[in-house]
């Protein structure tokens, strides 16, 4: 199995800020890839190296089998890159810049050109500094997407787009995941991610804190469980391993029950609540925004509340 | 209610730009008091003061760039002849970028913007640019005011001076003012401040140097880098003269105001017309967008020296019958173009002298592209595709050692192009344009010093900018300073043959070509091994 993005123990330094503290990031050719993170994490500071513009203080860093550093232009050919803050020559059309970006790369095709221009409604007669934020944006990914490129590096794409924009974003960036192209997307629209990536690498003061399937991550947290039962709750099934800030209410008709449970926890709960005679259950699984909200909160060490990440985590 | 918040932004602009401000005033007011203090040793005891000065006023090369000696017998009318109008003009520079960098340049760069939604009023940006300038002229004059009326008496004269210097600005903080308000761009309101002050300096030159009996001598009247110099300080003051540069300014500033009232923020006066949807054929690498990201910069200055050039070199017909008659002329001219024989080579060798450091400013703005390009994210986006760094640096490099020496050569051509209608022959041009090309090593040194920088310092590229200053103090009044001769030398300029006064020496063209190849490829090693963004 090839990676397009192979990084292992990178680090960076600013002065005296670390920016990278050992990250390690795999991604396997045609992933759409999440990439998240808080602001400050490390997030563009790692697309940059792989761009070859900042240098790894350490760490082995591999882009499309070669070193991002020495063969920056060669590789480049084969990826295109949308950064999250684009900044246009004030003097050059947008049209001017998409075809400039586009043949720097090492050509651009007319057709795509014009049917993404048609599908971004971008006027692209219109100076570079009259471009309203959003339509910046629009410029840079036509001119990344009107490329064949295997490999997109994406730095929060779609910041200033409006919905329905994005949701074009959404379809074009699918259409390459079918054709089997590499995706790396770096977001905080959760939205987003759930809908286009098939893996999520969660960055958090420099490292990977989680990274996997987003079926796998789910399974990282716990399933909210309400239920109600008929006898009353034994105290011994607070003990339970596994259940965390279990809730117990005595009503008319029975108990109620309300708990987190463990992924591995969840077959011995529901054994023992059906002994107790379910009326109903509502089992409620983990968003990616919990599972994100949990890394982003500083108060919480990463991974300390999460059991088995030491399995799942490379 | 529209100058609202005026203080505040007044103090954000102080704040912002101090270094700018305290850099210019030092350099302008330093220049000044060493000039003063220089005046013992330009004239030595027991020399004949009324010959020695009246061939140095007479002397129409020192005239066309100096400006007209009034009194040159004490210490302060000789100052304000030798540097005031000099000072004058980079106070009207400085006066001008300031008023630029504090409006237009934050608009553009959206922080006005961001100001503008708080309580702020409409012309409170505006107002706080033109406030500011002024001052900071104000200071400098008052500086200059204060040290010359105790080292230079009467004190009537200093306050002349500085007055004088101060008011110059002020007509130039209305020109910023103005042209703030005309483009979308601060580089473009910078390039039409700069075409008007260079447009007022070669106005009086040619009338200060054209011939006794020119009619055009009158003209000087017309260049307001001029009236510091006609209030004629420490001879006999004519005050009211100070009151042109006054009106014209305040005329000026008043024209801004209403000019702001007629636009949208952000928008110059005219409305951006849609460009072509698809980019030429051309614009397809880097070199291509550095061509054209310069190009109106490149056919400014070439229009520019040409004019220039031709003008400055018709002024050599006038002086050769005023040389011929005054013999001190003649013996001062031929020892301060460099020992020529020919007293007109000695007026192209002078004019050469400062033109290469004027085109090294041009090499080193050019190649400062290549550090905003940085700054703004452009070079991220473009090297993120198949463009290497070693071609986008060359990309803004190339033309910043190229176009400056095409352009020596074009001087120095231009300069003799008069002599030559009028039968001087082919051969001077050749010979002058030659002149300007055995120059260009400096200008080769100054722009790979700025790569060195670029590549391995880029915090610290403005320092280019700090050796071509120094340059242009020692070609204005490196000779008259007591400065140690290690120093004289200290600049990319001086050792080279300074033709056509000079024979060619190809010693220190080819040391100093070598020096900037070098210089030129260490910068660029460190521009592939650095941080980009």
């Amino acid at each position: 199995m090839s990676y397009p993005i192979d990084i292992s123990g990178v680090r960076k330094t600013f002065g005296t800020t670390v920016a990278l503290d050992g990250l390690d990031l795999q991604v396997s050719a045609g992933q759409v890839h999440g990439f998240l993170g808080p602001n400050g994490s490390g997030k563009s500071t790692t697309i940059r190296l792989l761009l070859g513009l900042l240098r790894a203080d350490a760490g082995r860093l591999s882009l499309l089998g070669g070193d991002p550093w020495t063969d920056a232009p060669m590789l480049h050919r084969r990826l295109a890159y949308v950064p999250g803050d684009v900044d246009l020559w004030p003097n050059l059309t947008g049209g001017e810049a998409i075809d400039l970006l586009g043949r720097a790369r090492g050509g651009i095709d007319p057709a795509r050109r014009d049917e993404l221009i048609a599908r971004f409604e971008l006027d692209p007669t219109k100076k570079g500094r009259s471009y309203s934020k959003g339509n910046r944006q629009k410029v840079a990914l036509v001119a990344a997407l009107a490329s064949d490129a295997e490999l997109l590096l994406l730095d929060e794409p779609t910041s200033g787009l409006d919905p329905l924009m994005e949701r074009q974003f959404t379809e074009v960036i699918r259409g390459r995941h079918q054709q089997g192209r590499t995706v790396l997307l770096s977001s905080h629209i959760l939205s987003e991610v759930e809908t286009l990536c098939d893996h999520v690498s969660i960055i958090k003061g420099g490292r990977v804190v989680e990274s996997g399937t987003l079926a796998d991550l789910r399974h990282l947290t716990r399933t909210q469980v309400r239920a109600e039962v008929r006898s009353p709750v034994p105290a011994e099934l607070r003990g339970l391993p596994g259940l965390h800030d279990v809730v117990i209410d005595t009503v008319d008709t029975g108990s109620r029950i309300a708990c987190d449970v463990d992924d591995t926890a969840m077959s011995p709960f529901l054994a023992r609540l059906a002994e107790l005679g379910v009326v109903s259950l509502v089992s409620t699984p983990p968003t990616l925004e919990e599972l994100f909200l949990r890394h982003y909160d500083s108060s919480e060490p990463p991974g300390t509340s999460l059991p088995g990440r030491e399995a799942s985590a490379r | 209610m529209t100058f609202a918040g005026f203080p505040l932004l007044a103090r954000l602009a102080v704040r912002r730009n101090w270094i700018f401000w305290t850099i210019w005033i030092a350099a302008l007011w330093l220049t000044t008091v060493a000039t003063v203090a220089a005046y013992e040793r330009v004239v030595p005891p027991g020399a004949n003061v009324q010959v020695t000065m009246a061939a140095l006023g007479g002397n129409p090369t020192m005239r066309a760039m100096l400006g007209p000696p009034f009194d040159l017998l004490t210490a302060g009318g000789f100052t304000m002849w030798r540097v005031g109008t000099f000072v004058a003009t980079a106070a009207a520079a400085m006066a001008a970028l300031g008023v630029i960098r504090a409006t237009r340049g934050e608009e553009e760069d959206g922080r006005i913007e961001l100001l503008r939604a708080g309580a702020i009023g409409r012309h409170a940006p505006l107002a706080a640019g033109v406030a500011v300038a002024s001052a900071a002229c104000l200071v400098l004059g008052g500086l200059i005011a204060v040290v010359m009326s105790r080292t230079a008496p009467p004190a009537s004269g200093a306050v002349a001076t500085g007055l004088g210097i101060a008011l110059v600005g002020f007509v130039f903080v209305g020109v910023g003012a103005v042209a703030a308000q005309l483009t979308e761009s601060a580089r473009s309101a910078r390039g039409l401040t700069m075409s008007a002050l260079g447009a007022a300096y070669l106005l009086r030159a040619v009338a200060d140097g054209s011939s006794t009996d020119s009619p055009l001598r009158e003209l000087n009247w017309i260049s307001p880098l001029e009236w510091a110099a006609l209030a004629r300080p420490y001879a006999a003051e004519r005050w009211w003269v100070l009151a042109l540069p006054l009106v014209l300014g305040l005329v000026l500033v008043g024209v801004a105001f209403v000019l702001e009232d007629r636009r949208d923020h952000g928008a110059g006066l005219r409305p951006t017309r849609p460009g072509p949807a698809t980019a030429a054929p051309s614009l397809a690498s880097a070199r291509g967008l550095a061509m054209r990201l310069q190009r109106s910069t490149l056919i400014g200055w070439t229009v520019g020296i040409v004019v220039f050039g031709l003008t400055m070199g018709s002024l050599s017909d006038a002086f050769g019958t005023m040389l011929t008659d005054t013999p001190e002329l003649a013996e001062m001219f031929r020892r301060m173009g460099g020992g020529a024989q020919v007293l007109r080579d000695a007026f192209y060798t002078a004019m050469l002298g400062i033109l290469v450091v004027v085109l090294a400013m041009l090499g080193v703005s050019l190649l400062g592209r290549l550090r905003r390009e940085e700054e703004v994210g452009h070079a991220e986006a473009l090297l993120a595709t198949a463009i290497s760094r070693r071609e986008f640096a060359l990309s803004h490099l190339v033309p910043a050692l190229v176009a400056p020496a095409v352009l020596a050569l074009v001087a120095g051509g231009a300069l003799a192009v008069p002599d030559a209608l009028r039968g001087g022959g082919v051969d001077v041009v050749v010979q002058t344009a030659g002149a300007g090309l055995a120059l260009v090593p400096g200008i080769w040194l100054v722009v790979g010093v700025a790569m060195l920088l670029h590549g391995w310092a880029p915090r610290w590229v403005g320092l280019g900018w700090a050796l071509v200053g120094w340059s242009l103090f020692i070609v204005w009044i490196g000779e008259i300073l007591n400065l140690p001769s290690w120093l004289l030398t200290l600049t990319p300029f001086a050792t080279l043959p300074r033709m056509p006064a000079e024979a060619m020496a190809w010693t220190p063209v080819l040391l100093e070509t070598a020096l900037a190849v070098v210089f030129v490829i260490v910068g660029l090693v460190g521009y592939r091994r650095r941080d980009i963004g």
